[in-house]
Parts: structure tokens; C-alpha cells; sequence
């Protein structure tokens, strides 16, 4: 009695292993943004657990004009454009910069976001941009990022200089880490900057050489229909009322 | 990002928003039942793991101790291999690699469970064979004399007995494996850590956020532990112990 109870419970735990993997197969084809909820205000998760942000808004007016499902995917910044490629998501709507390096990868959607980088120090620091890359400095910025890629060729490669660049997870930990002192200041986008600002005892120092650059939206080289009508659904976006009312909710507040 | 009407959060609908509290509290308050629903998923992925990896390391252990010296060696190959492969390198081999060259497409929840039981696997393998080995050789020997086969002798006299033995090392593996389920959010699985993060970046209040995660997970482990403990003491039979 007691070995077949065993086995019975083997099998229960082996059909409820089945049943969870064809639910997960069985989900009805829509569109999947892959986002990095680490990135406020363009992507991150709401107190109810939804993906929220001004891309995410974004996307979901896009995909309510242009008559397509849209399902959000928080996931890892490192693995978004593998991602991409390997169709586990469908698009990245999450504050991508559009890159010459990036477009050899993936397409991108029309730019809808100018950005500057810049530099994020203590509140109460009284220092230049200049004054806190200085050698033997520690600076902190997200890993993966097209800052970080900028910063480590023109500054410390071609540049010479000479302080170290530590790289984090996400731009909220190497926030952290200006706040507890352990570097002296982050390199990030303007927008999550002024967002940190508002939430920490942090302040932007200013900008530190590197040139604009412009959000897209990224999708598979193979989908240029789906591209076409992403555009298409973008140019009416920014048009409408709805943008000028995603920036003040989210960007200007 | 603006509180939205209608919608009252955790904190207020408990304290209301007149009593205050430090903004950390808050926080926590506030992210626990989204922390919560994701300790459900950690949990989905983490039995479902072990019951995958007990599936395939069961046969295992019988192979590697009573298989044919060819079986034997695969067996060892194939343990080593997956006791070898870091976590995170076998997620993403299979997500991105094997998943894409076969053009199967499992979710990432589905993936989680299956590397993870793979692993699993390997190691549970080696549990159960410490576990027959320990048996009294004389068993299986006595077993034949009774007329009966190798399979059946394994099946109701070896097997049974192992099984209850290696309830210890399970909830060795059940701690190990809560923990490493952590490390799935690198494909997108919103088990604790993952919403702990996203929930941290939003109102930067890492510290009491990963804090009540810490906690999160103690509490998961002495959950999983004390069942074990329960169901080795409720499967044991009274007064006999295999030496």
C-alpha cells in the first residue's frame, strides 16, 4: 500500500509537470515585447505587478490603432537581443538606442526619443562631469549599455584616462552605489537620471562628450511587415493628443 | 509613476494613509503580495524541477549501480555533465541555442523547469545511489533466493528502501534548488528575485526589498524542509532500520 502511494504521488506531480508545459505551450500568438522593467520610466513594473512606462503605453496605443496583441515580457537587458533573434519575443519597446552595431543585428523602428548621457553624482558633490572621470575614480554604469560601450572605447581605449569602470546590473544599483559612496558617480540616459533624482539624493552633474542618441523600436530583421506597421501605428502616436499626455505623465513629472 | 485612482495600495488599505510609517516599511508593505504570487512561481518551478529530476535520476542510480558497464559509464558521463555545466550557461544553451536549432518554442517558465531538472537529476541520481549502496548487499541476494528477478527484486525490496533514505538528501536538494531557481530571471521567469528587482528599481528601496526576500526564502526552505522531515517520519517503519 504504501509503494503504490508513492507512486501515486509521482504521477500527480509528473501530470501536473505535463499540464504546466502544454499551458505554457498552449498560450494564443500575440505579439511579445521583451522589456528591462529595471529602466523607470520607460519600462518597469507597476505596484500591481503590470508592466507599465512610457514605452509600454506606447506600444499598447500602437497596438490598439494598428489592430495587433501586445503582451509585455520583463526580462534581462543582456539576453533581449537574443532574444529577439531567437523569436522568443517579438519586439523590444524599452528604450533602445539605435546603434550602427545594433542595426547590423536587428531593424529598428522610426526614432521617437532624443537622449542625452549623462553623468549622475551625489547631491550635495560639487564637481564637474570632468572632475569625476578622473583617473583613479571609480565610475558606475549598467553593463550592456551603449554608454558603457562608449565610455570603455573613447575614454579609457582611445582616451587613455584612467579611471575604472564598474559595471552593474541595472542604472537604479549603480545609483546605490553613488548614494553609499562606493563610486563616485553613474553614466546613464537622461530620463532614468531625473527619475533617480526625484527618488534619491542624487543630481545630474552634466553631460560627459558622448553624442545624443535616438530610443527605437527594435524587431527582427525578417519582419518587415510587422515593422511597417509599428511605424505606421508610431507616426500616428506622436501625432496624437495621448503623446504629448505619456510625456507629462511620465517623463516631465 | 502616479498613483492611480481607484486602486488602493496594500499599505493604505491596511494602515491607512494617515498613519505614517518610513518609507522602506512602505515599500515592503507594499510589494508583498506581488513578492508573494512570485514565491508561487519559484515554487511551481522548483517541485516541478524535482519531480523531473527524481523521474529520470531514479532510473539513473538503479543503472549506475546495477547496469550494464556500458550503462554505467554513460551514466557517469552523463552526471558529471550536468553536475559540470554552471546554471546560467545551460539556461541559455538551451533557450536560446537548442530551443532556436530545433524550432521548438517552450517558454522560458517551461525551460527553467526542465534545466533545472535536469540538473537535478545528476544530482538526485547520486543520492539515490548513496542510498542503495548503503543497503545491506545481502537483500538483493536474499530477494533471489526467493525466486524473485533482478527487476522485481530492485523494484519492491531495493527501491522502496532507498527511497525512504534519501529523504534527507532531498531536502538538501530542495534548498539548493529554491535558491538556484533564483537565477531564471536571466530569461524572463518572474519568480522572487526577478520581481524583487523590479520592484526595487521602481521606488529605489533595494536594502528592505532584498531584505524581505531573504526572508521570503527562509521561510520557503523551512516550509520544504519540515514537509520532508514529516514525510520521513510518517513513511518509516517502526522499529526497522535496513542494518
Amino acid at each position: 500500500m504504501r509503494r503504490k502511494r508513492i507512486w501515486g504521488v509521482v504521477l500527480v506531480l509528473s501530470a501536473l509537470l505535463i499540464l504546466s508545459a502544454t499551458f505554457a505551450m498552449a498560450e494564443e500568438k500575440v505579439y511579445i515585447n521583451g522589456i528591462d522593467a529595471n529602466f523607470p520610466p520607460f519600462a518597469f513594473v507597476d505596484k500591481s505587478g503590470n508592466p507599465d512606462g512610457f514605452d509600454v503605453k506606447s506600444l499598447d496605443w500602437i497596438a490598439k490603432e494598428m489592430k495587433f496583441k501586445v503582451k509585455h515580457q520583463p526580462m534581462d537587458w543582456d539576453g533581449i537581443i537574443p532574444s529577439l533573434k531567437a523569436k522568443k519575443i517579438d519586439i523590444v519597446a524599452s528604450g533602445m538606442s539605435i546603434t550602427d552595431e545594433r542595426k547590423k543585428e536587428v531593424n529598428f523602428s522610426t526614432s521617437y526619443w532624443k537622449i542625452k548621457q549623462v553623468l549622475v553624482g551625489k547631491k550635495d558633490a560639487k564637481i564637474t562631469p570632468e572632475q569625476a572621470m578622473i583617473d583613479g575614480n571609480k565610475i558606475g554604469v549598467q553593463r550592456g549599455t551603449t554608454e558603457a560601450k562608449w565610455i570603455d572605447e573613447n575614454l579609457l581605449k582611445k582616451g587613455g584616462k584612467k579611471f575604472e569602470l564598474i559595471q552593474y546590473d541595472s542604472a537604479p544599483l549603480a545609483i546605490e552605489d553613488v548614494v553609499n559612496g562606493r563610486i563616485i558617480a553613474a553614466a546613464m540616459d537622461d530620463a532614468p537620471a531625473l527619475d533617480a533624482a526625484k527618488k534619491k539624493p542624487v543630481k545630474i552633474l552634466g553631460g560627459f562628450g558622448m553624442a545624443d542618441e535616438q530610443f527605437g523600436y527594435a524587431i527582427r530583421k525578417d519582419d518587415a511587415e510587422f515593422l511597417k506597421k509599428v511605424n505606421e501605428g508610431l507616426k500616428k502616436l506622436m501625432k496624437s493628443p495621448y503623446w504629448a499626455e505619456l510625456k507629462k505623465t511620465y517623463i516631465d513629472k | 509613476m502616479g498613483t492611480r485612482c481607484g486602486i488602493m495600495s496594500p499599505y493604505s488599505r491596511l494602515f491607512g494613509d494617515h498613519v505614517r510609517m518610513p518609507e522602506s516599511l512602505i515599500a515592503v508593505i507594499d510589494a508583498l503580495p506581488y513578492l508573494l504570487q512570485g514565491s508561487m512561481v519559484t515554487l511551481v518551478v522548483v517541485v516541478g524541477a524535482m519531480a523531473f529530476g527524481f523521474a529520470l535520476g531514479a532510473p539513473l542510480a538503479v543503472g549506475q549501480v546495477y547496469g550494464h558497464p556500458a550503462l554505467r559509464r554513460f551514466i557517469t558521463i552523463y552526471v558529471w555533465f550536468f553536475r559540470g555545466i554552471p546554471l546560467l550557461v545551460f539556461l541559455f544553451l538551451f533557450y536560446f541555442g537548442l530551443c532556436s536549432a530545433l524550432d521548438i518554442n517552450l517558454s522560458a517558465f517551461t525551460v527553467a523547469i526542465i534545466v533545472l531538472g535536469l540538473i537535478s537529476s545528476a544530482y538526485q541520481s547520486q543520492i539515490f545511489r548513496g542510498a542503495i549502496l548503503s543497503l545491506p548487499e545481502g537483500q538483493l541476494k536474499a530477494a533471489r533466493a526467493l525466486g524473485m528477478s533482478d527487476f522485481k527484486a530492485i523494484l519492491f525490496i531495493i527501491f522502496p528502501q532507498a527511497l525512504r533514505l534519501s529523504i534527507p538528501g532531498w531536502s538538501n536538494e530542495y534548498s539548493i534548488l529554491l535558491k538556484d531557481s533564483a537565477v531564471t530571471y536571466a530569461l524572463g521567469v518572474a519568480e522572487i528575485m526577478a520581481r524583487t528587482h523590479f520592484v526595487a528599481t521602481r521606488t529605489y528601496q533595494h536594502l528592505p526589498l532584498y531584505f524581505a526576500a531573504g526572508v521570503i526564502f527562509l521561510v520557503l526552505t523551512w516550509v520544504g524542509t519540515k514537509a520532508l522531515r514529516l514525510l520521513e517520519e510518517k513513511t518509516r517503519i517502526p522499529g526497522y532500520s535496513p542494518h
